[in-house]
C-alpha cells in the first residue's frame, strides 16, 4: 500500500478513535455527574466540568448552527457513535408504565396500554417510556403522551375522555422479594384529554 | 530518531496487519442475518412506529424535527417520503418500499450478492429508520449502524460471497483488510472498557443487586422471579464477572493465551442477556461483532497447535458446540418472530367504582387513586403477558 494512502488511513483511524473516546468519556462523565456512584457527592461538579471538556472535541460547545458542529454531529450519527454504550451502568434505573383510562358515554371505563405487535417492539416502547420518564421538559413529556393517547383514541373513537397515567415501576430488592414484597407502581403524572369537538381539532400538533 | 522511526514502524505494523477476508465474511453474513431479522421483527409495526401523519404510535415528524436540531445531514425517512411524494407515492407506500429494500439488502449481504451496494443500502435504510424512529430505538440500532458502517467501507467482496464466484472479483490488499478489522477491534475495546468502567463505579454490580434488577425489570422480566430468587447467591458472582469481563476486555483480548477465554466469556454473557432478558437482536449483533473482530484468527491459531490425532476430535467438538448454539439462536429468533404479544394490555373492563382524579395536567393530589389504577393495570399487563408466553 502506498505511503500516502497509509497516512490517510492512519489519520482517519486516529480521528475515529478520538471521536469514539470523546463520546464515551462525555457520556460516562455525564452519568457520573447524575448518578449515585462510589465517589462522594462533592465530586459532581468535577464530573460536570469533565463532561464539558470531553464535549469540546465533538463541537458541542459551538453554536448549533456552526457548520463544524453540524458536520461532526452528522458524522457521529452516520457512523453510529453519537452515544456512548454504558447500558445499565452504573446502576439499573426503574422502568416506567403508561396506562390509559378510557371513559365511554355509557359510563364504561377501560384501561389500555400502548399497543404493539410483538416482543421486539415492546422493547422499543419501553425505551420510549424511559425517555418520557427521564426528560425534564414538561412540554416534551406532554406532547409525547398526547401522541400516544391519540394512537389509543384512534382505536376507540367512541371514548369521550382519556386519562393518561404515567407511573414508575418500583422493583423490590432480592431480600424484599423473599419477604413477600412485589413490584409496585408509583404515580408520577396524569393528563386528561377530553374528546370534545374543540379538543379534537387541536389534540395533536 | 531511530527509536521514533521504530515506534512508527510498529504502529504501522499494528494498524496494517496482513489479514485474510474470513473476518469480513463473518461480519457480512452476520449482519445480513441481523438486518433480515431486524426487518422481520418490525414487519407488523413498521408503519405504526414510523408513520409521520397521525397514523402511528408516535409521529415520526417529531423525532425528525429533534434530529434536525442536532444536524441536518443525517439521513431520515422523511427525505424518502418527500421524494416519493414528488412522484405521487403515498407515505405508506414509501415506508413499505423502504422495508422491502431493507430486507432485500439484508438478503444481498447474506448471499454476498452485490455486496458493496447491499451494504450501502442496508446501512442507509437502517439508519433512516433508526434516526426517524429515534424515540423507539435502543442499543441494537447503534451497534447495527456501527457494524454496517464498517462493513460498507471495508474491502468487499470476500471469498465466500456470490460476487466472488459470479463476477470473479478478487481479494484486495490484505493490509487493507487488516486495517478495517483493527479498527473494529479497537472500537470494541473502547466500548467495553467504558461500559465496564462505568459499571465498576456503580455499587449495584458488586453485590449482584443490579443483576437481579436487570432480570426483573419490565419488559426484560421473562424469567419468573420465583425461579430467579433460588439462584440469588450467583448474582454477585455474575455482577463481578460482568464488570471484570468488560473492563478487562481491552487488556486480555489481545493476548493469544487469554483471547479465547475472553471471547467465549463475552459471547456467553451476550447470549445470556439475549436468552434471559429477551434481547435476542441485541445479543446477536454483539456476538457477530465480537466474532468478526476476534474470532477467525483464534480458530486458525488453535488449529496450528493441535496434534495430528486430536484435530478431528476437536473440530467435531467445536462443530457440535457451534450447532447447539446455532440451534439456540435460531429457536430464540423464531420465538421472537412468531410471538405476537399485542396488546401490551388486553382490553379489560374494570368493574367497580370509577376512579376519581383531579382535572388538568397536575393530578398529583389524587396520587392514591392513580397509583391504584396503575397497579391494577400492571397486574393485568403481567397476566396478559404470561398468557402470551
Amino acid at each position: 500500500m502506498a505511503l500516502n494512502k497509509r497516512r490517510v488511513y492512519l489519520a482517519g483511524l486516529a480521528l475515529q478513535l478520538l471521536l469514539i473516546i470523546a463520546v464515551s468519556s462525555r457520556d460516562m462523565f455525564w452519568v457520573f455527574s447524575k448518578s449515585r456512584i462510589v465517589f462522594p457527592e462533592s465530586s459532581k461538579n468535577f464530573w460536570r466540568r469533565a463532561e464539558q471538556i470531553a464535549s469540546t472535541p465533538l463541537g458541542q460547545r459551538l453554536p448549533r448552527s456552526n457548520p463544524v458542529r453540524q458536520l461532526l454531529t452528522g458524522y457521529l450519527h452516520l457512523s453510529g457513535i453519537e452515544a456512548g454504550s454504558g447500558f445499565f451502568a452504573p446502576n439499573i434505573p426503574n422502568s416506567y408504565k403508561l396506562v390509559f383510562e378510557l371513559r365511554f358515554p355509557d359510563g364504561r371505563v377501560e384501561y389500555k396500554l400502548p399497543r404493539v405487535s410483538n416482543a421486539a417492539s415492546v422493547l422499543r416502547v419501553a425505551g420510549l417510556l424511559d425517555m418520557i420518564g427521564r426528560t425534564r421538559s414538561e412540554a416534551f413529556r406532554q406532547t409525547v403522551v398526547k401522541m400516544l393517547a391519540d394512537s389509543v383514541w384512534r382505536e376507540h373513537a367512541d371514548a369521550t375522555m382519556i386519562r393518561a397515567i404515567f407511573g414508575s415501576v418500583v422493583l423490590p430488592s432480592a431480600p424484599e422479594f423473599e419477604h413477600g414484597k412485589r413490584e409496585s407502581y408509583e404515580f408520577l403524572y396524569a393528563y386528561d384529554f377530553s374528546v370534545t369537538d374543540e379538543a379534537t381539532e387541536q389534540r395533536l400538533p | 530518531m531511530k527509536r521514533l522511526s521504530a515506534w512508527r514502524e510498529r504502529l504501522v505494523d499494528f494498524c496494517f496487519p496482513a489479514e485474510s477476508d474470513t473476518w469480513l465474511a463473518v461480519l457480512r453474513i452476520g449482519l445480513g442475518v441481523q438486518v433480515v431479522l431486524y426487518a422481520l421483527s418490525l414487519r407488523d409495526d413498521w408503519s405504526y412506529l414510523l408513520a409521520g401523519t397521525g397514523h402511528g404510535l408516535i409521529s415520526r415528524n417529531l423525532g425528525e424535527a429533534i434530529l434536525s436540531l442536532e444536524s441536518d445531514l443525517v439521513p431520515r425517512l422523511g427525505w424518502l417520503v418527500t421524494l416519493g411524494t414528488h412522484i405521487g407515492l403515498h407515505e405508506e407506500t414509501v415506508l413499505s418500499i423502504a422495508w422491502v429494500c431493507l430486507v432485500a439488502s439484508g438478503c444481498g449481504l447474506l448471499m454476498g450478492l452485490a455486496s458493496r451496494s447491499a451494504a450501502i443500502l442496508a446501512w442507509l435504510f437502517h439508519l433512516c429508520a433508526a434516526k426517524s424512529g429515534g424515540f423507539v430505538s435502543y442499543g441494537v440500532d447503534n451497534f447495527m449502524t456501527i457494524g454496517l458502517f464498517y462493513l460498507m467501507l471495508s474491502p468487499l467482496p470476500d471469498r465466500y460471497s456470490l460476487d466472488w464466484r459470479l463476477r470473479k472479483s478478487r481479494p484486495r490488499d490484505p493490509q487493507l483488510l487488516g486495517f478495517w478489522r483493527r479498527l473494529l477491534q479497537l472500537h470494541l475495546c473502547v466500548i467495553y472498557f467504558f461500559s465496564g468502567l462505568t459499571k465498576c463505579l456503580g455499587t449495584g454490580w458488586w453485590d449482584g443487586s443490579n443483576i437481579w434488577r436487570a432480570l426483573i425489570r419490565p419488559p426484560f422480566n421473562i424469567i419468573d422471579p420465583e425461579i430467579l430468587i433460588r439462584w440469588k447467591y450467583l448474582f454477585p458472582v455474575a455482577g463481578i464477572f460482568t464488570c471484570l469481563l468488560e473492563i478487562g476486555y481491552p487488556f486480555f483480548i489481545w493476548n493469544s493465551k487469554t483471547r479465547k477465554i475472553w471471547l467465549i466469556g463475552i459471547c456467553a454473557m451476550h447470549a445470556g442477556i439475549g436468552l434471559a432478558m429477551g434481547m435476542y437482536l441485541f445479543a446477536f449483533i454483539m456476538i457477530i461483532l465480537n466474532l468478526a473482530a476476534f474470532g477467525p484468527g483464534l480458530i486458525r491459531a488453535n488449529l496450528r497447535t493441535y496434534q495430528p490425532g486430536t484435530v478431528g476430535r476437536d473440530l467435531w467438538t467445536s462443530g457440535k458446540r457451534a450447532f447447539i448454539w446455532g440451534s439456540v439462536l435460531v429457536r430464540a429468533n423464531s420465538h421472537l418472530l412468531s410471538t405476537r404479544r399485542p396488546p401490551l394490555l388486553e382490553s379489560v373492563v374494570l368493574k367497580g367504582e370509577p376512579a376519581r382524579h383531579a382535572r388538568g395536567t397536575d393530578a398529583r393530589s389524587s396520587a392514591g387513586d392513580c397509583t391504584s389504577a396503575v397497579n391494577r393495570c400492571g397486574r393485568l399487563f403481567k397476566a396478559a403477558r404470561e398468557r402470551a408466553d
